[in-house]
C-alpha cells in the first residue's frame, strides 16, 4: 500500500490539552494532537522539548496534571501502564530497555506475555511444564520465530542481549514490541546511534510493519531525512509546546519550525 | 573434541527447548544422579550421610528457594532462617496433630503454610521498590524466632522448648525418628529434592521465570510491557517461601530430629543461605547445589586443615572461617557475580572448542 | 473485654500511677535511642554519598572499639606474647582514627572501586561480606572475649525530682548532638558535601563532571569510620566491647526506615523513637507476653511504617525516569 491508498482518516489516539509538570518544571504545556489509524506519525523537536515525556504519558508511565487521552474511543484522564499494554500499545525506549540477563529469544518472548493463555502458564502447570505450558510456549515461539525471521536476527537468537552491539539491541527491542501485535507502536528514537545501512534496514522494517499489518506508528526521530521519507504527518514540539502539525512538507517549510529546530538547509 | 555439539541438530522447537540440549550434558547429569542413587548408598558411612549428604541436599533446596526470589527475581530476603523455622514448626504441629497424614503430604503442607506466612510479610513490603523486602524479612526473622520460642503452643507445651519429630515411614521404611536409618533418610532426601528441583527448573524456563527475570532486569520496562510488578514479586516470594519452608521441615524431620527453633534457624542461617547462592551463582539451579555444597563442606575442610594439620586452636579456625567466607563473598561479587555456575559455563564453552583456543 | 483491659488499660494505668518511673523509662529509652542514632548516622553518611547501605557499619564500630581497647591496654595483636606500652586515652583515640582511615582506604580499593556502577543489591551484599571479614579479623587480631572500655567519660548520676539521670547518658547525647550539627553543616554547605550528594545519585555522572570518586569515597568512609569510632566508644563504655555490638547494624535498618535513608536529622529522630518505643514496650507490655519484645519491636514498627510512609519521616521521595 502506498501512502495514498492507506485509509488514515480515523483517529486511534487523541491527546487533548495535556499538561505535565515535575514540581516546578513544566515538561508539556497544553499540547493536543491526534494520531490516525495506520498512519506513521512523527514527533520531532529539539532536545528537552517533551517528546519522550509525551510518549510516557501515552503509555501511562507519567500522569499528566491536566488533559485527556482518548484511545480507541475510551476517554481517560490517565493511563495505567498495563492498561496501555493490554489495549494494544507497545513501545521501544530511547536507552534500550532490554532485559540484559536474557537471550534475544527470551526477550522477544516476554513481548508475548499478554497474549498467552493465563491458565496454561499459571503456577501449577508451569511446574510440570510438559503439557499445557509447553504447548503454549511452542505456540508463541512460532510467532516469535516469524518476527525473528522478519527482522533477520536468527543468528543471535540464543545470545544474551547484553553482549549484542547497540544496533542489534535496538532491533531486538523492536522485535519485542512487535511480539505484542500492537495496534499502536511508539518508537523512541529507533535509529539513534545507527550507521546508514542499519538505518535503512530499520526504515524498511518500520514500513513493512505499517504496510503488512496496518500498525499505527508514532515515531520520535531526529534524522530529518527519515522523518520526511517515512511519515504521513508530523507534529513538532518545542519547550513543551506544539508549534506545528501537518504533513512533512508543510512542517518543513513552517517558519517557526525552521527557527526553532531545522535551521536553513543549504 | 569430546564435548561438541556437531551432529546434534534440533528439528523442533520442543527439542530446542530441552533442559539439557547438548547430549553430553544430559549423560553427565544422568550419570551423576545414578551415582548418587546407587553408588553412594552402598559405600556411604553414617557420618557421611548425616554430616554431609543430607544437609547439602536440604540446604540446596533452601538455596533454590532463595535463588528463585533473589537470583531470578532480584528481591533480597534476609529471613530465610525464620521461614525455615516456620516450615519446621508447621511440620511438627501437623505431624503431632494429624498423625494419619502421609509424611510427604505433611512436608508439602508445611511448604504451603510457609508460603502463606510469606504472603503476610510480602504484601506490605513488595509494593515499594528497593530493598524494603530485606527489612520486612529481617522483621520476619526476629519476630518468628521470638514467636516460636515464647508461645508454648508451638512446642506442644514441652518444658524443654525443643520440638522433636515423631517417627514416620514412607513405603515401609522409617525415615524420621530415632530409628530411621541414615541411608534411608538420604535416599528419601535425594529423590524428594530432585523432584522439587525439577519443578523449580520448569518454572524458571517458562513464562513465569521470564516474568521474574524481566522484573529483576528492568522493572519499569517490564511494567510497560504489561507485567504486573507487585503480583510477579509476590508470586516469587510465595514460591520461594514454599521451598524454604519445606527445607526447614526436612531439616527438622530428616536431619536434626529435634530442634530448638531459635537456635537452629537464627539469622546466621539466613546469611548462610544467602552466601550459598552468591557463591554458587545467582539465577542458576545448579549454582544452588554447588553453593550449598561449598558452604557446608568448606568449614569442615578448613577445620580439618587448620586444627588437625596446622595445630591451631579451634576458636582461631572459627574466626578464620568468618574472614574466609566474607572474603569469598567479596571475591565472587567482584570477579564473577554469577558465581561458580557461570565459571563452570565458561569452562564448558572453552571445552567445546578444545583443543583449539578459540 | 478482659483482653482490652489487659492490653490497653492495664499498662496505661500503670504509666499514670507512677509518672516518675515512666519518665525514667522514657529517659532511658531516649538514651539508648541516642546510641542507635549514632550508629544510624554512619549508615546515612555512606548511603547519602555512595548510595550503598553499609551493612558493615556496626562491625566498624566493634572493630574501632576493639582497636581502641587493644591500644589502651597494650595488647599485642594476634595473641602473640609480647607486651606493648599502654597508650593514654586521647592518643589511643587518635591512633584508632588513623586505623579507621586506613580501613576506609582499603575498602575503597578492594570493594568499592571494582564494583563501581553495579546494582545496589550487589553492593549491599558485598558489605555483608565486608562485615564478616572485619568481624573475623577483629576477633583474630584482638581476641573475642568481652572487654571493658573506659576513656574517662564521667559516670555517676543525679536526681531531678524523683527521676534518676545518668551523667554518662548526658555525655552521649551531647556528643551525638555535636556530631549531627557538624555533619549537617558539612553536607549542606561545603563543596565536598555537594560532591558527595552527586556521587550518591549517579556514579558515572559524577565521574563525568570530574568529581574524583576515589577521594570522595575515602573521605566519606573515613568520616563514617569516625562516627563508628564514637559509637563504639559510647556503646563499649556502657556495655563492654563484645560481639553484640555488630548486631546493631541490624537495628539501624528500622531506624533508617523511620527516619529516611538519606536524612541526618531523620537518623536522630528515628533512633530516639525506636529507643523510647522499645523500652516502653518492653517495660509495660513485655510482661504480658513473657518478655523480650525488644527483639522484634523495632522491625515490626518499621514494617508498619513501610505500609504508610515508605520514605520515612524525612527522606526524599524518589522520582523515576524512563
Amino acid at each position: 500500500m502506498s501512502i495514498a491508498e492507506k485509509n488514515t482518516s480515523e483517529a486511534i489516539l487523541t491527546v487533548e490539552n495535556i499538561t505535565l509538570s515535575f514540581g516546578a518544571v513544566r515538561a508539556i504545556r497544553d499540547v493536543s494532537f491526534n494520531i490516525n489509524k495506520s498512519e506513521i506519525r512523527a514527533i520531532i523537536g529539539p532536545n528537552g522539548a517533551g517528546k519522550t515525556s509525551m510518549l510516557n504519558v501515552i503509555n501511562g508511565f507519567y500522569h499528566p496534571q491536566e488533559g485527556k487521552i482518548s484511545f480507541r474511543g475510551e476517554v481517560r484522564k490517565q493511563m495505567r501502564p498495563h492498561e496501555a499494554a493490554a489495549g494494544g500499545i507497545a513501545r521501544t525506549f530511547q536507552n534500550v530497555a532490554l532485559f540484559k540477563g536474557m537471550s534475544t529469544l527470551d526477550n522477544i518472548m516476554t513481548g508475548r506475555n499478554l497474549k498467552m493463555n493465563k491458565w496454561n502458564v499459571s503456577l501449577v502447570p508451569s511446574m510440570f511444564y510438559y503439557g499445557p505450558t509447553q504447548k503454549e510456549e511452542i505456540k508463541h515461539r512460532q510467532h516469535v520465530e516469524e518476527i525473528i525471521s522478519f527482522l533477520e536476527i536468527e543468528a543471535i537468537r540464543k545470545t544474551p542481549v547484553g553482549r549484542l552491539p547497540y544496533g542489534l539491541q535496538k532491533r531486538v527491542e523492536l522485535g519485542r514490541a512487535l511480539a505484542a501485535e500492537p495496534d499502536l507502536l511508539l518508537l523512541d528514537e529507533p535509529m539513534a546511534g545507527m550507521n546508514l545501512e542499519e538505518k535503512e534496514d530499520m526504515c524498511r522494517f518500520i514500513l513493512d510493519v505499517n504496510d503488512e499489518f496496518g500498525t499505527t506508528i508514532a515515531l520520535i526521530e531526529h534524522d530529518m531525512g527519515v522523518v520526511m521519507d517515512l511519515s504521513d504527518r508530523v507534529v513538532v514540539l518545542d519547550h513543551g509546546e506544539k508549534i506545528a502539525d501537518g504533513s512533512p512538507d508543510e512542517v518543513k517549510n513552517d517558519q517557526k519550525v525552521i527557527d526553532a529546530y531545522l535551521g536553513v538547509s543549504s | 573434541m569430546f564435548y561438541r555439539e556437531s551432529g546434534q541438530f534440533k528439528t523442533s522447537y520442543q527439542s530446542d527447548q530441552a533442559v539439557f540440549p547438548i547430549r553430553q550434558d544430559l549423560w553427565c547429569v544422568v550419570a551423576f544422579f545414578l551415582f548418587a542413587l546407587v553408588v553412594i548408598p552402598y559405600f556411604g558411612t553414617e557420618y557421611f550421610f548425616q554430616a554431609i549428604m543430607i544437609p547439602v541436599l536440604i540446604f540446596s533446596l533452601a538455596a533454590i528457594g532463595l535463588n528463585l526470589l533473589t537470583g531470578y527475581c532480584g528481591q533480597l530476603s534476609l529471613g530465610t532462617g525464620g521461614f525455615m523455622a516456620v516450615g519446621a514448626v508447621a511440620c511438627y504441629k501437623l505431624t503431632t496433630g494429624f498423625p494419619e497424614l502421609p509424611f510427604i503430604i505433611t512436608l508439602l503442607l508445611s511448604g504451603l503454610i510457609t508460603a502463606g506466612v510469606g504472603l503476610l510479610f510480602g504484601i506490605p513490603s513488595l509494593r515499594i521498590k528497593g530493598f524494603y523486602l530485606a527489612v520486612a524479612t529481617l522483621a520476619a526473622q526476629f519476630f518468628l524466632s521470638w514467636l516460636f520460642n515464647k508461645v508454648a503452643w508451638f512446642q506442644n507445651y514441652t518444658p524443654s522448648g525443643t520440638i522433636t519429630m515423631p517417627p514416620r515411614e514412607v513405603l515401609g521404611y522409617a525415615v524420621t525418628g530415632p530409628n530411621a536409618d541414615a541411608m534411608h533418610r538420604y535416599i528419601f532426601c535425594l529423590l524428594f529434592v530432585i523432584v522439587l528441583a525439577m519443578a523449580a527448573k520448569n518454572l524458571v524456563r517458562g513464562p513465569i521465570g521470564r516474568s521474574w527475570m524481566a522484573i529483576r532486569d528492568m522493572d519499569i520496562a517490564a511494567e510497560l510491557i504489561g507485567f504486573r510488578p507487585f503480583q510477579t514479586k509476590l508470586l516469587a516470594f510465595s514460591v520461594s517461601s514454599f521451598y524454604v519452608g519445606i527445607a526447614g521441615a526436612m531439616a527438622l524431620s530428616l536431619w536434626l530430629g529435634s530442634v530448638e527453633t531459635a537456635e537452629a534457624f537464627d539469622i546466621n542461617v539466613s546469611f548462610q543461605v544467602l552466601f550459598m547462592i552468591i557463591i554458587g551463582g545467582l539465577g542458576s539451579m545448579m549454582g544452588s547445589f554447588v553453593g550449598a555444597a561449598f558452604i557446608i563442606l568448606a568449614p569442615i575442610a578448613l577445620t580439618n586443615v587448620m586444627v588437625s594439620w596446622l595445630g591451631m586452636q579451634a576458636v582461631t579456625a572459627k574466626h578464620f572461617e568468618f574472614i574466609f567466607f566474607g572474603g569469598m563473598i567479596i571475591f565472587f561479587l567482584v570477579v564473577e557475580p554469577h558465581g561458580i555456575a557461570r565459571i563452570w559455563q565458561l569452562v564448558k564453552e572453552k571445552l567445546r572448542i578444545w583443543p583449539l583456543p578459540y | 473485654m478482659e483482653f482490652i483491659n489487659l492490653v490497653l488499660i492495664g499498662p496505661i494505668l500503670e504509666i499514670a500511677e507512677y509518672p516518675a518511673f515512666f519518665l525514667e523509662v522514657v529517659f532511658g529509652g531516649l538514651m539508648s535511642g541516642v546510641m542507635y542514632s549514632l550508629v544510624a548516622l554512619g549508615f546515612v553518611l555512606i548511603f547519602k554519598a555512595s548510595g550503598v547501605f553499609n551493612f558493615a557499619q556496626g562491625v566498624f564500630a566493634l572493630f574501632a572499639a576493639l582497636t581502641l581497647v587493644g591500644l589502651m591496654t597494650g595488647t599485642m595483636p594476634f595473641s602473640l606474647d609480647k607486651v606493648l606500652p599502654e597508650l593514654p586515652a586521647w592518643a589511643a583515640i587518635i591512633a584508632t582514627f588513623i586505623v579507621m582511615v586506613g580501613l576506609a582506604i582499603a575498602v575503597e580499593r578492594i570493594v568499592l572501586r571494582p564494583l563501581v556502577n553495579q546494582d545496589h543489591i550487589i553492593m549491599f551484599m558485598s558489605t555483608i561480606g565486608l562485615a564478616f571479614v572485619l568481624e573475623g579479623l577483629g576477633d583474630t587480631i584482638w581476641g573475642s572475649e568481652v572487654k571493658a572500655l573506659d576513656v574517662g567519660i564521667p559516670t555517676g548520676n543525679f536526681m531531678i525530682g524523683e527521676i534518676q539521670i545518668q551523667i554518662f547518658d548526658l555525655w552521649a547525647a551531647g556528643v551525638a548532638a555535636f556530631l549531627v550539627v557538624v555533619l549537617a553543616v558539612f553536607f549542606q554547605s561545603t563543596r565536598t558535601g555537594r560532591a558527595l550528594r552527586a556521587v550518591a545519585d549517579d556514579h558515572q555522572a559524577a565521574l563525568s563532571v570530574g568529581i574524583p570518586l576515589k577521594n570522595i569515597w575515602i573521605i566519606v568512609w573515613s568520616v563514617a569510620g569516625l562516627v563508628a569510632l564514637v559509637a563504639g566508644i559510647m556503646w563499649g563504655s556502657k556495655s563492654g566491647v563484645q560481639f553484640s555490638l555488630s548486631l546493631i547494624a541490624l537495628k539501624a535498618l528500622p531506624v533508617l526506615i523511620l527516619g529516611g535513608f538519606t536524612s541526618v536529622p531523620g537518623a536522630i529522630v528515628g533512633g530516639l523513637i525506636i529507643g523510647v518505643g522499645e523500652k516502653v514496650a518492653e517495660v509495660y507490655w513485655g510482661p504480658l507476653v513473657n518478655g523480650a519484645i525488644e527483639n522484634w519491636f523495632a522491625y515490626v514498627v518499621a514494617l508498619v511504617f513501610l505500609l504508610f510512609r515508605p520514605q520515612g519521616l524525612f527522606g526524599d521521595k524518589i522520582i523515576e525516569r524512563v
